[in-house]
């Protein structure tokens, strides 16, 4: 990189923040010598399958696993686990971790669920040894929607979970509920002047990451185990395992390996992982288990919710009141139903104010595939119904719903909820009203059409929603806390100058860890590419809840910049010895000729080394290594606020929806890395487009299987095709400052995709005159409406024109 | 089908030769008899036996018989099995005749799958939605199939049997396709519906149209993933002959040839949709083609 190709920000001691560079794993990523779970071969490793229930719901009378032991395989059955249930997320504090799950199901919940695996010497022949399994199943049952769960005897999914230290008993199938009140909903009601319910379907999507959840188990010749899996925490693997398995975490070695994208799929410790440790221990050897990508669509889904909006406003747009009715459907296991009900309580409160609010949230056990965290986790169901909702009211007040979203947001000063009603913290930093006013220029808002105006076969409209996401879920309490959140870092000095940066936090794909190098690098004052990110396992570093909740750099690169502040206070002191001047004197700066970093005393200027001469000057003399290791909580959780303008197309002929421009503002305070954020925005738009346009998982109503079968040639998602041209996209940044970030930076990951549902059904209404309450809008749905709102609507219609607009 | 069922394993054992001539072909095929399987891409056969559908004891790959190689003309254009699609969408006198399939090549799924696919495979797949099928049957194109015995040429119309069923007998070898001479005044369009780029159809419809003055002289119509197979709209055909088109009787036709159909539901599409839709894409393929024939704009 030459110092040309750097971009400063506005601040001059910004050096790496802010600029665009290289990325430290590019080379390896683009050559393909990047490692990721999948990759790891080990000497005298055998290869591991897992058996799954063809039942959605079924008991499971006898597994006989002979034929396949015959063959030379190594089974692992129910029999042979641990009888300890477990919650693969454990994030959530002791009190609020709903426990359901074994390593091997006592009973099939659902169509996929991990019945026995086997490991053989290769992947043929455990396949074939799986195949050789025969079980008895007892068919129950099938219960494919939460409606039909809650009612009076229905078949009993769990009997009862653990909950701390106790076996709790679940009734009707309801895993959790959550109220949350805010003032009087009945006064507020009776005070609303305007009072409008509606009701939102969202639907389960699969994450479609690149990578399959993968694991490597290798047990070690003193009863210790080294894994390396796809996860978005090393430490909660290590936890875990060790929980489950009651091996002492200092055996239990877990590996940070590069992950092929994730979208939150493996937030949890992947439920393959503690299968492959149960066989490379009954092996004692190293076991590879690679996830199919059948059994991975058979894994985890998005959320899907039924949300009923009540809203009641004053003639003049401001909201008085709101009622929530929630539905969540969280499949055969309790994932992390108790915060998600949370979480759709705290979004709704924090995209607008609220004086009465009312929230009534159920997750309900089926037989589905478990529903998991997903890019937004609750924000993009929740968003889709507000912004829906409040362009529909801005319409029926005779508003512009800018004017009534901006009246009402939850802003500078506001109270945000990061997490639910537990993680709140006042908003310091605001770009809504810039981003909103760059966004509409750049899409024309002001001159779409009148909603229903266009009679022709091709329709334009443009949809506005806004949104955020939460960057990470720190908050001021000291005890009390529903969720864990934490990062720590050690960093050390190298003896010439450059620095090791060792942290245990995960990167998705979208650089994370170049920025955590880029913080460390202006923080101590050395050129970015004196920053070198350590391989790391557990051993070797500190706890980091999760690379989760938009916290990487928010959380993250605040821990990591906290650890190099105090090698840097070491590093100054032993500087203050070399060059007689007092540590407060000095001051480090990159020096792009020396490719170091220099300290030097702007009073004297003849007092200057660089930090390479101080770091070998410690070691000449014995004065040690300059080095320091950190732990921080975050005790803010700020939004990272996104705003999306889209512009489609629609056929109305065949339904198709064409996106022909969109206009994505971010404010994720300081932007660390400019190119990569601007990736992240597009990145949110495809996944975003294919959430309200495209995707879905639907299962079968007899035998609960996915129509799909797990087959990805018959399950879709957009690719660059479906994308509007790079130019057609137009990205944003707030220039904000965010007081409690490392360089005034927040998060940006997740909110680049939540509010963009809510756009497109707003682009559809504003092309169409027709509101849709259920994603996703698939074409059939679009010609359904027209031919409800238009009864004559008519391919014939002689105003149409048949040859469609040039691509 | 069984639980594990994966595309990550290919569970099935099988012997693979690349014989590099049609004798050889013939021997391979005598030698392991209705247990061998004719492989050209593999984008269809390697996915249906990763999904155990099919489970041949062995591959004959085709890649490597030049006698299926290459393109001719000869009043028409003669094309061999083993072209591939993305060979054919890049073509410069297939774009420029035969414009309906240059536009099914191109809107094939993906590049890679373009590269690897094959034009004799999307044919002796005989999937109801192969892409190529119904530009070629609006070419009135035919196959020549290949065997120890000899050579017969058959029309495209009378290949396809049903869903993975066609008139090649087991000893046989689709050879070539060839496609009828272009005449004066003809024009072609092809209109494909589905969810993303790359997948395959949900419907798609070629036309053919040949024009003298304002008339209609002569016309193929033909539609993929609407019947067990690609089919040709007769009736619709009929309707437009010798007629002079407007906009009335385009739509009239689309609306006929949309009766017709006898699509299913599946995950891609309900029947409702695909029957309203191949209305729509032929009125769409028919106003298209009539103006690549140099038609005057429909009023
Ligand atoms: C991701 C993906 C996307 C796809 N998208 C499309 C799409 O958009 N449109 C579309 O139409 N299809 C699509 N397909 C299907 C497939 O790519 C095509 O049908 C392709 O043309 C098949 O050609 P192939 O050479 O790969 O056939 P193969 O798989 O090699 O063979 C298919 C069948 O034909 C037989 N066969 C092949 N050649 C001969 C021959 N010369 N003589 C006799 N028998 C023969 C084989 O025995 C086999 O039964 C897609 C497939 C995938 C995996």
């Amino acid at each position: 990189m030459t110092p040309a190709e750097r971009r400063y920000m506005s601040s001059d001691e910004l050096r790496a923040v802010g600029s665009v560079a290289w990325r430290k794993d590019g080379v390896a990523k683009v050559t393909g010598a990047e490692q990721y779970a999948p990759d790891i071969a080990l000497s005298r490793m055998w290869y591991a399958r897992v058996l799954r229930s063809p039942h959605a719901h079924a008991r499971i009378t006898r597994i006989d696993t002979s034929v396949a032991e015959a063959l030379g395989a190594v089974c692992l059955t129910f029999a042979d686990i641990p009888k300890v249930k477990y919650n693969e997320r454990i994030v959530s504090t002791p009190p609020h971790l709903y426990r359901d799950r074994y390593v091997l199901a006592d009973k099939a919940r659902h169509v996929g669920e991990a019945v026995a695996a086997v490991a053989a010497p290769t992947e043929a022949l455990a396949e074939k040894a799986l195949r050789a399994i025969k079980v008895d199943y007892e068919p129950l049952q099938t219960i494919l929607n939460a409606e039909d769960s809650m009612r009076s005897g229905a078949e009993p999914i769990h009997a009862s979970v653990r909950l701390g230290d106790a076996e709790i008993p679940i009734e009707n199938n309801v895993a959790v509920t959550r109220s949350i009140q805010v003032g009087d909903i009945d006064k507020g009601f009776a005070e609303s002047e305007f009072v409008i319910e509606r009701e939102f379907t969202t639907h389960p999507i699969y994450h479609a990451q690149m990578e399959t959840k993968s694991v490597v188990c290798r047990p070690e010749p003193d009863e210790a185990i080294t894994v390396w899996a796809t996860a978005q925490s090393i430490h909660n693997v290590r936890q875990l395992l060790g929980e489950i398995y009651s091996i002492p975490l200092h055996k239990v070695n877990v590996r940070r390996v590069a992950l092929g994208g994730t979208f939150g799929s493996s937030i949890q410790v992947n439920s393959v992982i503690p299968i492959c440790v149960g066989l490379a221990l009954r092996a004692l050897r190293p076991v590879k288990l690679v996830s199919t990508r059948e059994e991975d669509m058979y894994d985890h889904v998005r959320y899907p919710t039924n949300i009923r909006l009540r809203l009641g406003l004053k003639r003049d747009g401001t909201l008085v009141a709101g009622h929530m009715r929630a539905i969540v459907d969280i499949g055969a296991h309790n994932i992390q139903a108790f915060p998600f009900l949370g979480v759709l309580a705290g979004f709704w409160a924090s995209l607008y104010r609220l004086p009465h609010m009312k929230y009534e949230g159920r997750a309900v056990y089926t037989n589905r595939t478990p529903s998991c965290a997903m890019q937004g986790f609750g924000a993009p169901q929740v968003t889709f119904a507000v912004e829906s909702l409040m362009d529909e009211i801005a319409h029926e007040l005779g508003m512009d719903p800018i004017d009534l979203k901006l009246k009402n947001y939850v802003g500078l000063g506001g109270t945000f909820w990061g997490h639910g009603p537990t993680v709140q913290s006042i908003v310091r930093s605001d770009g809504v009203p810039e981003l909103v006013g760059l966004g509409a220029k750049k899409i024309g808002w002001k001159e779409r059409p009148r909603p229903g105006s266009q009679t022709g076969r091709y329709r334009r409209g443009i949809g506005m929603a806004r949104g955020f996401h939460t960057s990470g879920v720190g908050h001021p309490k000291a005890t009390g806390a529903e969720m864990i959140d934490y990062s720590g870092a050690f960093v050390k000095i190298n003896e010439d100058g450059s620095v090791d940066v060792v942290q245990s936090l995960m990167d998705h794909g979208g650089g994370t860890l170049e920025a955590i190098a880029k913080i460390v690098a202006d923080e101590l004052g050395v050129p970015l590419e004196k920053v070198g990110l350590s391989p790391v396992d557990t051993r070797t570093t500190v706890y980091d809840v999760t690379t989760h909740a938009t916290r990487g750099v928010y959380a993250g690169g605040a821990a990591a910049q906290k650890a190099a502040r105090k090698a840097k206070a070491i590093l100054l002191d032993y500087a203050s010895r070399l060059l007689g001047v007092l540590p407060e004197a000095l001051v480090i700066e990159p020096d792009v000729r020396l490719g170091q970093g220099v300290i030097h005393c702007p009073s004297l200027a003849d007092r200057r080394i660089t930090v390479g001469a101080v770091a070998k000057a410690c070691q000449v003399n014995s004065w040690g290594t300059i080095a320091a290791v950190e732990s921080l909580r975050q005790v803010n959780c700020p939004p990272a606020y996104v705003t999306y303008f889209v512009e489609v197309e629609v056929d109305t002929d065949t339904g198709n929806v064409r996106t022909r421009r969109a206009a994505i503002g971010s404010d994720c305070g300081t932007v660390v890395n400019p190119d990569l954020a601007a990736g992240q925005l597009t990145g949110g738009l495809s996944k975003g487009a294919g959430y309200a346009l495209i995707e879905d998982c639907r299962w079968d109503a007899q035998t609960g299987e996915l129509l799909s079968r797990g087959f990805w040639i018959d399950g879709k998602t957009p690719s660059v095709s479906e994308s509007p041209l790079l130019e057609d996209v137009h990205t944003d940044f707030a220039k904000t400052y965010e007081p409690s970030g490392p360089f005034g930076a927040k998060g940006l990951g997740e909110a680049s995709t939540n509010p963009c549902a809510g756009a497109y059904a707003n682009a559809l209404y504003n092309a169409l005159g027709v509101r849709f309450y259920e994603l996703p809008v698939t074409p059939e749905k679009i010609l359904a409406a027209l031919q409800r709102k238009e009864p004559a609507y008519d391919a014939r219609d002689e105003r149409r024109t048949a040859v469609a607009p040039a691509r | 089908m069984y639980i594990a069922t994966n595309t990550h394993i290919l569970v099935a054992e099988f012997d693979y030769v690349e014989p590099t001539t049609l004798e050889e072909v013939f021997w391979h095929l005598s030698e392991h008899g209705p247990q061998a399987r004719l492989i050209a891409g593999g984008t269809d056969l390697l996915v249906q036996m990763k999904m155990e559908r099919k489970n041949p004891a062995c591959l004959i790959s085709l890649a490597r018989v030049l006698e299926l190689q290459g393109m001719t003309s000869n009043s028409g254009l003669t094309v061999g099995a083993t072209a591939s699609i993305r060979s054919l969408a890049r073509s410069e006198p297939i774009g420029r005749h035969y414009t309906a399939l240059a536009e099914a090549c191109n809107a094939f799924s993906t590049i890679p799958i373009m590269v690897m696919a094959t034009l004799g495979g999307n044919l002796c797949n005989a999937s109801p939605a192969a892409d190529t099928a119904p530009p070629l049957l609006a070419f009135d194109a035919s196959v020549a199939l290949v065997s120890r015995a000899g050579q017969r040429v058959v029309p495209l119309e009378d290949f396809f049997l049903g869903p993975g069923q066609t008139a090649l007998r087991h000893d046989e070898v689709l050879r070539s396709v060839h496609l009828a001479e272009s005449v004066r005044g003809a024009g072609s369009a092809f209109v494909k519906v589905a969810r993303v780029a790359a997948d395959i159809s949900q419907v798609c419809a070629a036309v053919r149209v040949v024009r003298d003055g304002d008339h209609v002289i002569d016309c193929r119509i033909a539609l993929g993933a609407v019947a067990p197979t690609p089919v040709r709209a007769h009736r619709a055909e009929a309707f437009l002959t010798g007629q002079r088109p407007d906009r009335g009787r385009v739509d009239d036709a689309a609306r006929i040839a949309g009766e017709d159909t006898k699509p299913i539901t599946d995950v891609r599409a309900t029947q409702e949709y695909r029957r309203h839709a191949s209305r729509v894409i032929v009125r769409d393929a028919l106003t298209t083609a009539w103006l690549r024939a140099g038609g005057r704009e429909l009023k």
